[in-house]
Formats: C-alpha cells, sequence, structure tokens
C-alpha cells in the first residue's frame, strides 16, 4: 500500500488529538492541588462504604444481542463497496442480488423475534 | 524554491483550525446548552458572569483545570488516565473529510463517510474502559449500558447513511453534497426521509445524548460510566461529547440537508447554520423528552429502526434501478 497525504493526515490528526487531550490533564496535574488522606481514594458510592469490589460476575442479560450485533455489523459492511458501484451497474441482476442479500438479513430478525429474543423477560437464555 | 508541499500545509492549517473551533464549539455549547436549559425550565440560567453569562464556560474551564485529578483507591492507573485521552483521540479526526464549503475541507478523501463511521466507534472503547477501569459500581454499569446501547444503534445509524450514499453512488461527502441543489426540495431529506429520521434517531443514541443517555443517567447512576472522574478527566469527556455532536450534526448536514448549499448567502454560512439548528434540536430533544428504559432502548432499535432501515434501503435500490430505466 502506498503512503499518501491522507495516511499523514490520519497520523497526524491523531497526534494533535493526543496532544489536545494530553495538555490540560499535564496542565492540571502541574497546578492542581494534591491531597490526599482519609476517604479520599474511597469509590463514589453516595457516601456510603462500598460493600464488596465492583470488579464481580455481572450478568450481561444483552449477550444475544452483542452476537446478533456482531454478525450483522460484519454483513453491512459488505454493502458499503456495494453503494460505490450500484449505480454503475446494468441490468436488474445487481437489484436482485441485493434484494437476496437484504433478505436474508431480514430473515435473521424475524426469526430472532418470532424465537422471542426482543422480548423481556427475555424467554431464551 | 517551495520547499512545504501544498498538501502538507494544507493538512496542519486544517488542523489547527480544526483544533480551534473544536475548544471555541466547547465553550459556545456548554452555554447554550445551560441556556437552554434554563429557559426550558423557567429560569435565566447562567446569568452573573460577564453579559447573560457569556464567560461563564470560560471560568468553568479554569476551574477544571485547577481541579485536583482523583483516582479511587483500587483503580487501574493505566486504563483509568488512557479512558479520557482515548475520548478524545479521535475526535480531530473526526473533521478531516467534512466539506464546510465548496472545497472548503482539509482534505477530499474518497471514504470520507467511512473514514468517520469507523473511528467513531472508537468512543464507545473510552465509555467501556473509564467505567470498567474506576473500580466503582456505578461505573461498571454505566459501562456495561453504554456497549448496550453501541450494539443496538450502530447497524440502523450504518443503513440510513448506506440508503444515502446508494442514491449518490459514493462515499465521499464532498461529492455527495454536489449532487444536492439549492433549495430544500432539492435537497436528500426530500427523497429519504424515513433514512435521516432514523439518522436522527440513531445519533442520539451514539452520542449518548438523552433520551437515550443510559451510560450517563444522572439521576439513577451518580453519572455513569465517569462518576469517578474529577476535573479535566470529566471536562475532556465533556467536550468529546459536544464534538461527537457536532460531527453527527454535519455529517447529517452533508449527507441530507444539502450541506453548503442554500440561497443567497455564501455556502460556509449555510452550513453553519445548518449545523447549528440541528444542535438546537439535540439539545431541544434531551430537554424536553424523559430516559427511555433499557429493555425500551433495545426494542426501540431491534423492532422499528433495524426493519425499517433494511426496507428503505431494499426501497433505494429499487427506485435506483427504476430511475435507470426510466
Amino acid at each position: 500500500m502506498v503512503f499518501s497525504w491522507l495516511h499523514l493526515a490520519i497520523i497526524l490528526f491523531l497526534i494533535g488529538g493526543l496532544l489536545f487531550a494530553g495538555g490540560p490533564l499535564i496542565l492540571s496535574y502541574l497546578v492542581a492541588p494534591r491531597a490526599r488522606g482519609g476517604d479520599m481514594g474511597m469509590p463514589y458510592e453516595c457516601g456510603m462504604r462500598p460493600y464488596g469490589g465492583s470488579w464481580t460476575r455481572f450478568g450481561i442479560n444483552y449477550y444475544v444481542y452483542a452476537l446478533l450485533f456482531l454478525a450483522f455489523d460484519v454483513d453491512v459492511l459488505y454493502l458499503f463497496p456495494v453503494a460505490t458501484v450500484y449505480r454503475a451497474t446494468e441490468g436488474w441482476l445487481p437489484f436482485l442480488e441485493m434484494f437476496i442479500f437484504l433478505f436474508v438479513l431480514a430473515l435473521a430478525i424475524i426469526y430472532f423475534w418470532a424465537k422471542g429474543v426482543f422480548t423481556w423477560p427475555r424467554k431464551v437464555s | 524554491m517551495n520547499a512545504i508541499p501544498a498538501e502538507l500545509l494544507r493538512i496542519i492549517i486544517g488542523l489547527v483550525a480544526i483544533a480551534v473551533s473544536v475548544g471555541l464549539i466547547g465553550l459556545v455549547m456548554v452555554w447554550v446548552e445551560r441556556k437552554v436549559a434554563g429557559h426550558i425550565q423557567r429560569r435565566p440560567g447562567p446569568y452573573e458572569v460577564g453579559p447573560n453569562g457569556l464567560i461563564q464556560p470560560l471560568c468553568d474551564a479554569l476551574k477544571l483545570v485547577g481541579k485536583q485529578l482523583f483516582m479511587p483507591k483500587g483503580a487501574d492507573p493505566i486504563l483509568f488516565w488512557l479512558a479520557p485521552v482515548l475520548a478524545f483521540l479521535p475526535v480531530l479526526l473526526l473533521f478531516l473529510p467534512l466539506p464546510v464549503g465548496d472545497g472548503l475541507q482539509t482534505l477530499d478523501v474518497n471514504l470520507g463517510l467511512l473514514l468517520i463511521l469507523a473511528f467513531s466507534g472508537l468512543a464507545v472503547l473510552s465509555v467501556l474502559l473509564a467505567g470498567w477501569a474506576s473500580n466503582n459500581k456505578y461505573g461498571l454499569l454505566g459501562a456495561a449500558r453504554g456497549v448496550a446501547q453501541a450494539v443496538a444503534y450502530e447497524i440502523p445509524l450504518l443503513l440510513s447513511v448506506l440508503a444515502v450514499s446508494f442514491v449518490a453512488g459514493s462515499l465521499d461527502l464532498a461529492h455527495v453534497v454536489k449532487l444536492q441543489g439549492t433549495w430544500p426540495w432539492n435537497w436528500n431529506i426530500m427523497t429519504q426521509p424515513l433514512a435521516f429520521l432514523i439518522y436522527i434517531v440513531s445519533a442520539l443514541g451514539e452520542t449518548n445524548r438523552a433520551p437515550f443517555d443510559l451510560p450517563e443517567a444522572e439521576s439513577e447512576l451518580t453519572a455513569g460510566f465517569h462518576t469517578e472522574y474529577s476535573g479535566m478527566g470529566f471536562g475532556l469527556f465533556f467536550l468529546a461529547e459536544y464534538a461527537n455532536m457536532v460531527v453527527v450534526c454535519s455529517v447529517a448536514t452533508a449527507l441530507f440537508l444539502g450541506g453548503w448549499h442554500g440561497p443567497v448567502l455564501p455556502g460556509p454560512v449555510w452550513f453553519v447554520l445548518k449545523v447549528s439548528a440541528l444542535m438546537l434540536l439535540m439539545v431541544f430533544v434531551r430537554w424536553t423528552y424523559p430516559r427511555v428504559r433499557f429493555d425500551q432502548l433495545l426494542v426501540i432499535n431491534w423492532k422499528w429502526l433495524l426493519p425499517l432501515a433494511v426496507a428503505n434501503l431494499l426501497l433505494t435500490a429499487f427506485f435506483v434501478k427504476l430511475a435507470q430505466f426510466a
């Protein structure tokens, strides 16, 4: 791959973002007071002493959505190259292919809908 | 003779201009949001510092710099400080392909839309890191919700954007704008009203704005994922949120509202006016509608927005072909 101006611009802009974010943080580190001691380091839970750590086992009850999202996201990504060439194509075949692609996607939604993934509280786990 | 290449000069000028405008946008938006919120709740909002409280955000920024940077006991120090930096890191880059006027953009990126969509995905990562690393239960809940929200709103957003690029046949924002006309009935919103609606709703979710501000949810989770951040750590999250709002509104303007096109006034003025109108809309929505519940959010997306977006894209593809033969 050729190193173009765009790549340089992306790198420069990321460095710019880093400086823009880091500058105030470093300035704040230099000028701000540094009090410590007492309960200052206690995680804030509205004044109550935290009971147990927060890095515990935690029910992520939307993981089915996350799996669905992964599948859909990758599928939708395939449509981006199609979008750039779709107008230039001839005949109805490209539309038929699009139809099949999106129809399968829609079938997936209907399948999960019927299976009860989208109803709360969830029927399937 | 000419030692500095023109492209490099262009990139650096763009970078400086964007950095300055992001800072200014942050200050102005803090003032606008507090003023609008105040008047909606029948109080004057910031009033004392400067005329109509105009200097207030500047004082707030200085105050934030002067506040101690706390980190709770037992937090992960690297991830904890990485999160606010990561939240702001891609923000300047998101402005890179935005066409403010005819030819007035940093670089003409032929995949500009994809660039914006790809790098705006990093915002979720910073929410997750911030919530997880701060060793706080509110933070953890906020992070979990933030990820769920991203999972919900990414796909309708992509599909609604795709509908426009199918019509334009390009992912280049400047090209999409050029295909639209001067008057409102020549804009893409007339041919793609459903996509515009889906885009705006998903964009509210994408930028964590009310009614989809579940990761923050100040009335239930204190401040959600940034509960433990004080001073500038909090300030960076805030600034990144406003900058992301501007990016989302600018993309909406370029794709649906004709970008720099408009009668009488010069192009950049129209662009700024349209973006400001959309930003005001987002602020009004925040102070008008109550927050949705977690399961409602997922249902809105998967039962409404996603099927509608798929149907919309299919219809668009059909009409593009129909227009070819007509």
